[in-house]
């Protein structure tokens, strides 16, 4: 599918229902059954999709509104991890879980998320997965020496699944790893970790680093310094790095380490409920195109929209649309 | 008929002997059948009444030793719900059955009370209510009422002082701050500007302890964490601004004073979005609205409070200050808009002002709540999130619902940096079943108010924002009904 020029894409995450919220909260308690819930879940996934073709999203999700953060719906499915179901009361909380064996490889079952996604748009998609050093900092390992040793095992079962992704017809893949700024000094080995996911995937996948977004706020500060130059090891097509919020002064680490990747841009801050006008986005969106080459900058919130209410989301996405649609004039494109 | 013994806890030594406080309650219950067996009940209303038993922290609070409350439905129409509450503490014996007599006969919901009493204002919820304008004007005019007292106004406080400045917890604040900066320095992560906050700053003698202890920490380790420091003073009083700014004069450039609403530190400081390391009040939730509600039979009651004079009261400041009785609605309104001189120039105005909050009281009702009202919910929850906070509180209870405190909470934690922390010093009420075990306030201090806070409440304020909410006692001063609330990350 052929996207235009600066295509607009989500990091993965639409906004949650409050009742949606609570839904989920009563399926916990057992006053709601599986059944109804994944149909309430079919039903704002579709709305998700709905909402971002109207904003005019290139690359659309399902809004990942199934998921109940972005650590148990993986700790759930991972052969060899062991959930405790009767851990949480409040769905976004997460689930004690524990790793006392070699893990197995087998399916994660995310390929029906391809599948439902190509039933209800026609625009390109992308599905997202946690990254083996997130993953890594929630389960409780007690079988691997170490933390790399855990995150390269990892790394491989995460590969099955993306080959898996990629096997369905999934051509934008995601790999979020908000955990690398609160532990910048775990990153030569959660690089290895990348790369053992994303060994001969055929598909576009993109590294999404931020600074967290729990509860609509960072878990870490600093810059993003960090990542270079290890980062430059990583063996993926794009980063997804957070400027809206932050600012762009670490742009400038892409002109100074030449940066090879495509950079998807963050140019909405998703931890305000305030929209920003397409101006300032197209304002950011020129600044980035003072150091990356127009042909390798992807546009994008700073991250998920899971803790914006549904018109604040809309409408931000709307902006971020309109505003790439004005620098697009500049290139003499709609 | 339900009777309530809502005090619990020993104030006296054993001795065997019935305190006062039992001769009461016998006397109180014993009147009761009595009352019943001569009709001067309605016996048809005896089995929808409620009696409370309370023992009032305050000395001085709005309620009279003998109270009656009645029910309205969502449209204030009558309901049979009745309540008559009796403070022992303020009860005098020779009087108890007299008074307890004549609220059972205005316990019926077609009852009037007409006593005399002079109205001040119609019923609102408690967050609307004249008591916080009468706490605003405190605020305001606080000098002149220091000035006619003779006294600070945290001698006030049920301690005499201010928890706020005690120099062990000072100093231990200061090293917890301390250790943090390090953590962060020793992984890379220190920022450029080390914000800090405190909220409702007094004379300033907190923070200025604080700074003073900072630095010389900071000296001591010779971390330089000091030059990074810019302390904010943030408070709604321009003038308690100035006073505070002065006291810490000596950390000029480390300090800046920023005008602000408790209930919203966010707007005036949204450029520390969060950035600020460490955030500290105390006892500035207890002076915030709130509302109270009462669940009784399964059925959830706003109580609603209008504000009155006794006809005593009324006759005295007459008589005191020549003003004509019907006048007291206009003086009362005069007063809070132009503040004491607006009524008599001078200490006279002060003396009126001082004699009336001594006199005022509160009637309460209890209006039953429409299920899709939700006016009450307090910002940052939801109804469906006070609803969870519903079902770990008791059947049958009375509670208060601290917006004001939730308010500010709300909007202080987006200021937070990720690794930084809000620290408060204050009253308040953890779990939802101790407001079975005591009275919670409102009670007056000096010219303003006091109600304990609803920490449950502020618990699951916090668990919506991302943060983990905890209460600890605070160590220094034994006896202390002061605790300290803390936020860390939720993971």
């Amino acid at each position: 599918m052929k996207l235009p020029l600066l295509p607009t894409t989500v990091i993965g995450s639409y906004s949650m229902p409050e009742w949606l919220e609570r839904a989920k909260n009563d399926y916990l308690s057992r006053r709601l059954s599986r059944r109804d819930l994944d149909e309430m879940h079919d039903a704002v996934r579709k709305a998700a999709i709905k909402d971002q073709e109207m904003a005019g999203i290139d690359i659309v999700t399902d809004g990942e509104l199934q998921r109940d953060n972005m650590i148990d719906y993986f700790t759930e499915r991972l052969p060899g991890v062991q959930v405790d179901l009767g851990s949480k009361r409040f769905y976004y909380d997460f689930y004690e879980s524990v790793v006392r064996s070699k893990l197995a490889t087998g399916s994660l079952g995310l390929v029906e998320e391809v599948r439902f996604v190509k039933r209800f748009t026609e625009r390109a998609q992308k599905i997202s997965v946690s990254g083996p050093h997130t993953l890594v900092k929630r389960i409780r390992n007690q079988f691997y020496p170490t933390e790399e040793a855990f995150a390269l095992d990892l790394g491989r079962s995460l590969n099955f699944e993306l080959k898996e992704l990629a096997r369905a017809g999934a051509t934008e893949l995601q790999i979020d790893e908000p955990y690398y700024s609160g532990f910048p000094e775990d990153l030569p080995w959660a690089v290895k970790a990348i790369n053992a996911a994303v060994e001969g995937v055929d598909a576009n996948v993109t590294l999404h680093i931020c600074y967290g977004n729990r509860y609509g706020k960072p878990s870490f500060e600093g810059s993003y310094r960090y990542l270079f130059p290890t980062i430059l090891q990583a063996k993926v097509h794009a980063l997804s790095l957070e400027f809206a919020r932050r600012g762009e002064e670490d742009l400038e680490l892409f002109r100074e380490f030449n940066a090879p990747f495509t950079l998807g841009l963050g140019v909405i801050d998703v931890k305000t409920q305030e929209v920003e006008p397409p101006t300032l986005v197209a304002d950011r969106i020129r600044r980035a195109l003072e150091i990356v080459p127009v042909e390798r900058l992807v546009i994008n919130p700073d991250c998920g929209c899971v803790h914006l209410s549904r018109d604040v989301a809309f409408n931000k996405l709307a902006a971020m649309v309109e505003g790439t649609r004005i620098v697009r004039k500049d290139f003499g494109q709609s | 008929m339900i009777v309530h013994i809502n005090h619990i806890s020993q104030t006296k030594k054993k001795t065997g002997k019935p305190s006062q406080l039992g001769e009461l309650a016998s006397l109180v219950t014993g009147s009761l059948v009595n009352f019943v067996e001569d009709g001067v009940l309605d016996a048809s209303l005896a089995p929808s009444l409620r009696i409370h038993l309370d023992w009032i922290q305050y000395r001085t609070n709005f309620r009279d030793p003998v109270c009656v409350r009645r029910t309205t439905d969502p449209q204030g129409r009558p309901m049979a719900l009745a309540e008559i509450a009796i403070d022992l503490r303020q009860a005098d014996p020779a009087q108890l059955v007299l008074q307890l007599g004549r609220a059972l006969q205005s316990v019926g919901p077609t009852s009037a009370t007409d006593d005399g009493r002079v109205y001040l204002d119609d019923f609102r919820p408690y967050r609307d209510c004249m008591i916080w304008d009468f706490n605003r004007l405190f605020w305001q005019h606080l000098g002149e009422w220091e000035a006619a007292s003779g006294r600070g106004f945290e001698a006030a406080l049920p301690s005499g002082k201010s928890d706020a400045n005690h120099p062990e917890a000072v100093a231990d604040s200061i090293t917890e701050f301390w250790e943090l900066l390090k953590k962060l320095e020793d992984r890379g992560q220190l920022p450029g500007e080390i914000p800090a906050l405190e909220i409702g700053v007094g004379s300033g003698a907190r923070a200025a302890a604080w700074m003073d202890g900072f630095k010389a920490l900071d000296e001591q380790k010779g971390t330089g964490y000091y030059a990074k420091l810019q302390f904010i003073l943030g408070d709604y009083s321009a003038t308690t601004l100035e006073r505070a700014v002065t006291a810490l004069a000596r950390h000029a450039g480390h300090v800046s004073a920023a005008p602000l609403n408790a209930l919203n530190p966010f707007k005036a400081l949204s450029a520390y979005r969060f950035k600020v390391m460490y955030v500290h009040a105390t006892n500035v939730y207890d002076n915030l609205p709130f509302d109270d509600l009462v669940r009784r039979d399964g059925r959830l009651y706003l109580v609603e409070v209008r504000a009155y004079l006794s006809s005593v009261a009324v006759d005295r400041l007459s008589a005191d200050f020549g003003l004509p009785r019907n006048d007291f609605p206009t003086v009362v309104k005069r007063l809070l808009e132009e503040g004491p001189g607006g009524i008599f120039p001078g200490e006279r105005g002060v003396a009126f002002w001082r004699c009336l909050w001594d006199y005022f009281r509160l009637e309460e009702r209890l209006r039953a709540l429409d299920d899709r009202e939700e006016s009450h919910v307090p910002p940052g929850l939801s109804w469906s999130h006070l609803e969870d906070l519903l079902t770990e509180a008791p059947e049958d209870v009375r509670f208060h619902i601290s917006r004001g405190a939730a308010e500010s909470f709300a909007n202080t934690l987006p200021l937070l940096h990720p690794r930084g922390y809000l620290q408060v010093q204050d009253i308040f009420v953890e779990h939802m079943d101790e407001y079975r075990k005591g009275f919670k306030g409102p009670g007056k201090l000096d010219g303003s108010l006091v109600a304990w806070v609803n920490g449950a409440l502020l618990r699951a304020v916090g668990a919506r924002a991302g943060y983990d909410v905890h209460f600890a006692p605070f160590p220094y001063r034994p006896g202390t009904k002061t605790t300290v609330m803390y936020t860390t990350q939720r993971p």
